[in-house]
């Protein structure tokens, strides 16, 4: 169809184009009647750039404009980034937010959420001395190997025991919260998009109460960075909630950076190392890279400066040898 | 960490005889030991302390966050946003009350609107937020 109407008008054009040269050429010799086809060449080209301007435009309007499925309240309000400390290239974990950040964990969160995979021992010297957190361990009862009568007893916890659950299983924990998972927080950074960020944003973003027109369903919270806004989660962190070992005025925002902090740290721990590491290895890497040059230049400079000149025998003192 | 310790921290990693602490529990038992030395010392300057602290702490601890973001709202900078969360709300809240409802938008919420003005209030106290938490 197109093909067909792109050919009518190209046919149309050419006969314009000959109606012309003929008009051209009468016009040299005679005064002619037909002075209007400049006029109707004009005319022709500019309709024909009108319909192809406009089947473009029709054809954009049909297909070309992006369709957004989401409504920024399904997106969620996207988190601000914060200059966290931690993040620069040369930089350590603060490790002393990290044992805030622990405390806050434990005493907040950790009703609800999990952090499966620290045991105590990655706590020695990060947050705790061994003493500590040998204290803290034996605080929880763990499973023992079966005695001789084949029953399990409890024992108090060891250096190797990892972090206890608030819930026997993921079953439990949506019995417990109306039907939503508390997710589990030992790799939680990693595990949202925004990071630090999100955690943060999220902790600290509840209103006051939810713009005037929401409706959300019941036992939902209105959380701006929640994708959908509707969280289960409720505002947990509260002004002077925890009291600070080291005196830090336990404001929301605190406490919302150091357990945010410590939840990175459980998702990195070996940060610190890898950045350390890292610039060892820049720093050899590129003191190699240097040596190398250095090297090769070193060993092909007399092939590099090398000259190579022919001097042509001299014959019987004729010259150019002829 | 300033950029010197950065420096150093660069050299000990560099030189193979740098210092490597152990986390183990001698280094602890030898602090233990220090401080039931010094026990005496850090009582007489913790009795100080607390006095401190309880004056400081009468007044209920404030949130930065809320403090900052409340300022920013009110700037310049994001009176824009501020203006048409207001509208909206004003309008919302009035079909609520029984004025004449938009008929291209009887279920509007203000979510949009509040978007707008929390991304940018978050945006002006983020910095300041942080200059003020430890």
């Amino acid at each position: 169809m197109l093909a067909r109407s792109c050919l009518r008008s190209t046919r149309a054009v050419g006969a314009v184009r000959n109606g012309a040269v003929n008009t051209s050429k009468r016009a040299a010799s005679t005064s002619s009647s037909e002075a209007a086809s400049p006029f109707r060449l004009n005319m022709a080209g500019s309709a024909a750039t009108a319909v192809a301007i406009g089947s473009m435009a029709w054809y954009y309007h049909l297909y070309g404009t992006e369709l957004h499925a989401m409504t920024p309240t399904e997106e969620g309000l996207h988190p601000t980034k914060y200059p966290w400390e931690h993040a620069a290239w040369t930089k350590t974990f603060d490790h002393q937010a990290l044992r805030r950040g622990f405390q806050v964990y434990q005493e907040v969160c950790s009703s609800c959420h999990s952090l499966s995979r620290i045991p105590y021992r990655s706590l020695v010297g990060v947050t705790h001395t061994v003493d500590e957190a040998k204290a803290m361990a034996e605080e929880n009862e763990y499973d023992s190997e079966p005695n001789d009568e084949g029953e399990i007893e409890k024992r108090p916890g060891k250096l190797s025991d990892y972090l206890p659950s608030p819930y026997k299983n993921d079953e439990a924990a949506r019995a417990a919260n109306n039907g939503a998972l508390p997710p589990d927080l030992s790799l939680i950074v990693k595990a949202r998009h925004g990071g630090c960020d999100y955690i943060f944003s999220l902790l600290t973003g509840y209103p006051e109460e939810p713009p005037p027109g929401v409706k959300l369903p019941d036992g939902l919270n209105f959380n701006p960075y929640f994708p959908g806004t509707g969280i289960a989660m409720a505002r947990v962190l509260y002004n002077d909630l925890v009291e600070y070992e080291d005196g830090t005025p336990a404001s929301t925002s605190q406490m919302a950076k150091d357990v945010v902090e410590f939840l990175n740290w459980s998702a990195e721990p070996e940060m610190d190392q890898r950045k350390k590491m890292g610039l060892k290895v820049l720093a050899i890497t590129s003191l190699l890279t240097a040596l190398s040059i250095w090297v090769k230049r070193y060993k092909w400079s007399p092939i590099k400066t090398r000259k190579i000149v022919y001097v042509p025998p001299k014959m019987g003192g004729r010259p150019n040898g002829h | 960490m300033g950029i010197f310790d950065t420096f150093t921290d660069m050299l000990e990693a560099a030189l193979p005889w740098g210092e490597a602490r152990a986390e183990a529990a001698e280094a602890e038992e030898k602090d233990d030991e220090k401080d039931s030395g010094e026990d005496s010392k850090e009582e007489e300057s913790k009795d100080d302390e607390p006095e401190e602290e309880e004056e400081e702490d009468e007044p209920e601890t404030e949130d930065p966050k809320e403090k900052f973001e409340e300022e920013c709202k009110e700037s310049k900078q994001c009176s824009p946003a501020k203006h048409h969360f207001d509208e909206c709300v004003e309008r919302v809240t009035g079909a609520d009350e029984g004025k004449p409802v938009d008929k291209k938008h009887p279920n509007e919420d203000c979510v949009e609107e509040f978007f707008h003005l929390a991304h940018c209030a978050n945006q002006c106290a983020a910095p300041k937020l942080w200059a003020a938490l430890k």
